[in-house]
């Protein structure tokens, strides 16, 4: 339940640190979901869904880097824009492929990887190390993140161009393809983000099924405080309360 | 000594205006050289060229005498120039050690090794005693430090040649001598300093040679030693005497505006004013002079009544201004020509004859019930009348105010601030950006307005305006009026060392 939150959340964390606050997550996702499920629905291959997902984010993303970075338009704006813009496009293309019938068509599931004699120990056997490889991966690119921001060059001067663009500037960082790279990696990371939904947590595509994740994510960034260990914290603590909602209202309903 | 730059006929041309014009330098190795001149003589512009932000339209620069071409910073950097810019280049959020390696790409792992960066470091501001907290957030140190670390940043990537862009502007005085004798160590290093600076005072304790520029053109190149300040200024300012086109008149005994010892944010030297006393009478053009960033723009909104003084007191027509609003003040016939037309004076969104009525909506004339019901035939009238008067050039007086020119948008700022007859106008760069003929007009009007028994308080930046306009002047300097002198025969020279900082 936390994975997609965490990578979505991850993506923004790489947007925002180059300054550029993309608020159109939610719409990568839908799209990112949509493309992922088309493309496990017809390869049968959930992996090939997922790579295609992060594809279908880093393009649709670049309409936002291009008016924001290139020219210099409102990064608001343009969020919202995509936000509208990606789900509706989504939904046409499903609307397209598949016609307009009651029932929903399903594709394979990503299955689960659990990891020797480790997903054997009592307890947290399972609940650590008896998930999806992607599961895995998000988890991996939190320290990945933590020592790329604070241990590297690249990552210095990549928190520079966020920070201060002019001095970054004056000591001959690139700062407009630092910001387009930003861009990449936050749509590429979003529509895995989406794919996911799509190919490891339920089998089908349908309008609606980011269900505001994207803001979610959005909000753990904020509330981890841009740094990696933070905004895992808040992944799982959102996703715990998500999941509890859930399970309760069944309940109570 | 040996050369280590030299610029032969630099020009660069903004559109169709010359902002640097055949200039030539020439920096010795181990030298502090100075540049000097007014606010948009060019300094700035040169400096960007030397750097590399700015390509010139003209001219060749060597280094070292080799030809070179300076396309970028980086290059600039790679060629051992390194500036200190007056607003620093510092990422605030970052450490003094990650702001000084920042884009450095000298080592090829990417990962920072920090214990073996930082000890080059320290030795490195040990050499040149800069005392600097390797460890700090820039927002966790004074800005003397701040000026350090962007030194060291400049000398790390390996500077050979230092521009320091008005370092003293910001700094307290014990740090202006850290700063001087830390440039000392530098020179004694063999390397160069470029100084950019027009305190007069510091320009002749710490140059060895001083380039005069005026209007984007090199003056003259001095050696410290057989010049003095009365030359300087008189080079810099570029005139002995000006033969103003006015008649000025003498002082007039009813004052309007009388400020006794009016301190506002005291312990700024550049946002705040200190105790100062003046007075404006009847009929008559106090000119304020003064480098720009010297406590003017605190006055301006004090007799405005923006903003209340801490201590001291203000009055107008002899009564005492109890409440500071400017409401008050309008009320009390004082009308304001801002710094700054399009924040302060107009609404650019509005059409002309909406800007033109902004302070007089409750007058009988234009609505009834004190503006509760705006009278659409009698304004548009009105503004007719007020596009003849003052000449403003537009196709219709419902169009919208900022697609008005400069000098047409400042003649709507006079219209509505000159019709009332005030008693007091304070005007502050009431020509900043205005061509020749929309200078002349504004000029003229506010002439016309003294005849007629206005007082005019003029602050400008602009030398030459406050001569030419002026019936006294005053000069302004860190937060203080340092003299007042007649408008008659004004004594230049001493005016511009008083706007240097060294009055007698």
């Amino acid at each position: 339940m936390a994975t997609p939150i965490l990578i979505v959340a991850l993506a923004e964390l790489y947007s925002e640190r180059a300054g550029q606050v993309n608020i159109g997550l939610d719409g990568i996702m839908a799209f990112g979901a949509l493309v992922g499920f088309l493309t496990s629905y017809i390869t049968g291959n959930p992996y090939l869904g997922v790579l295609a997902g992060g594809i279908a984010g880093l393009l649709i993303n670049m309409v936002y880097a291009f008016c924001t970075i290139t020219l210099g338009a409102e990064q608001i704006v343009y969020g919202m824009a995509i936000n509208i813009f990606a789900p509706a496009l989504a939904s046409f293309i499903y609307k397209i492929y598949f016609g307009i019938s009651s029932t929903l068509a399903q594709a394979t599931l990503m299955k689960v990887m659990p990891i020797p004699i480790l997903s054997k120990i009592p307890i947290l056997g399972p609940v650590l190390f008896n998930h999806t490889i992607i599961v895995y991966l998000a988890y991996l690119l939190v320290p990945f993140t933590y020592v790329f921001f604070t241990k590297t060059k690249p990552g210095l001067n990549y928190r520079a161009v966020g920070e201060y663009p002019k001095a970054a500037e004056s000591l001959g960082i690139n700062v407009v393809r630092q910001k387009y790279i930003a861009c990449m990696i936050c749509g590429a990371l979003a529509g895995m983000g989406g794919a996911y939904l799509t190919t490891c947590y339920i089998s089908t595509y349908s309008d609606g099924v980011v269900s505001g994740r994207g803001f979610i994510a959005l909000s753990a960034v904020i509330f981890g405080r841009w740094m990696p260990g933070g905004v895992l914290m808040a992944a799982l603590l959102f996703a715990l309360i998500i999941y509890y909602e859930k399970t309760n209202m069944e309940e109570c309903l | 000594m040996k050369e280590f730059l030299r610029m032969e006929n630099m020009s660069k041309k903004f559109g169709e205006v010359y902002a640097n014009k055949e200039i030539n330098l020439s920096v010795m190795e181990g030298e502090v050289h100075t540049l000097l001149g007014e606010n948009g003589a060019g300094k700035s512009t040169l400096m960007n060229i030397v750097t590399g932000l700015y390509q010139p339209t003209g001219g060749d620069i060597y280094l070292r005498g080799n030809k070179v071409k300076i396309e970028s910073p980086s290059k600039a950097v790679k060629l051992g120039i390194g500036m200190v810019h007056q607003h620093f280049m510092l990422v605030e959020a970052l450490t003094v050690f990650e702001n000084i390696i920042l884009g450095i790409t000298k080592e090829k792992s990417i990962f920072i090794k920090k214990d073996a960066i930082k000890k080059e470091i320290q030795e490195l501001a040990d050499k040149y005693g800069l005392d600097i907290e390797i460890d700090k957030a820039i927002t966790e140190i004074s800005v003397g430090a701040q000026q350090r670390v962007e030194i060291l940043k400049a000398l790390y990537r390996g500077a050979e040649l230092l521009i320091l862009d008005e370092p003293t502007a910001a700094l307290t005085d014990i740090e202006v001598e850290g700063l001087f004798k830390i440039i000392r160590k530098l020179t004694a290093e063999n390397k160069s300093v470029i100084f950019i600076s027009h305190k007069m005072r510091e320009v002749l304790e710490i140059s060895d040679r001083i380039t005069i520029l005026r209007s984007g053109q090199t003056i003259k190149t001095l050696n410290k030693k057989e010049t003095e300040e009365a030359e300087l200024a008189n080079l810099m300012i570029g005139k002995e005497l000006v033969n103003s086109e006015y008649k000025k008149v003498q002082k007039t005994k009813e004052k309007i505006l009388t400020l006794e010892q009016v301190s506002f944010n005291k312990s700024s030297k550049h946002n705040g004013i200190s105790e100062v006393s003046l007075t404006v009478g009847k009929g008559e053009i106090l000119g304020i002079a003064g480098v720009d960033g010297n406590g003017q723009s605190q006055l301006a909104q004090i007799v405005t009544g923006v903003i209340a003084p801490e201590s001291g007191n203000v009055l107008l027509n002899s009564d005492k201004v109890a409440k500071f609003a400017p409401i008050n003040f309008i009320n009390s016939s004082v009308s304001h020509i801002p710094e700054d037309r399009n924040k302060m004076g107009l609404i650019g969104n509005m059409s002309v004859k909406e800007n033109l009525i902004l302070k007089s909506l409750s007058k009988k004339r234009i609505s009834a019930g004190k503006g509760f019901y705006l009278k659409r035939k009698a304004i548009s009238l009105y503004a007719k009348e007020m596009k003849e008067k003052y000449d403003i050039r537009c196709a219709s007086i419902d169009m919208e105010l900022r697609n008005l020119s400069g000098g047409n948008q400042q003649k709507i700022v006079l219209a509505r601030e000159l019709e009332e007859e005030p008693k007091l106008l304070v005007a502050v760069h009431p020509t900043r950006g205005l061509d020749i003929g929309a200078t002349k007009y504004v000029h003229d009007m506010m002439i016309a307005s003294r005849d007629k028994g206005c007082g005019i308080l003029l602050i400008s930046a602009d030398f030459d305006e406050v001569l030419k306009l002026s019936d006294r002047i005053a000069v302004m300097f860190e937060g203080q009026v340092v003299g007042i002198y007649p408008g008659e025969n004004p004594p230049i020279s001493e005016i511009s060392l008083a706007m240097s900082g060294k009055a007698k």
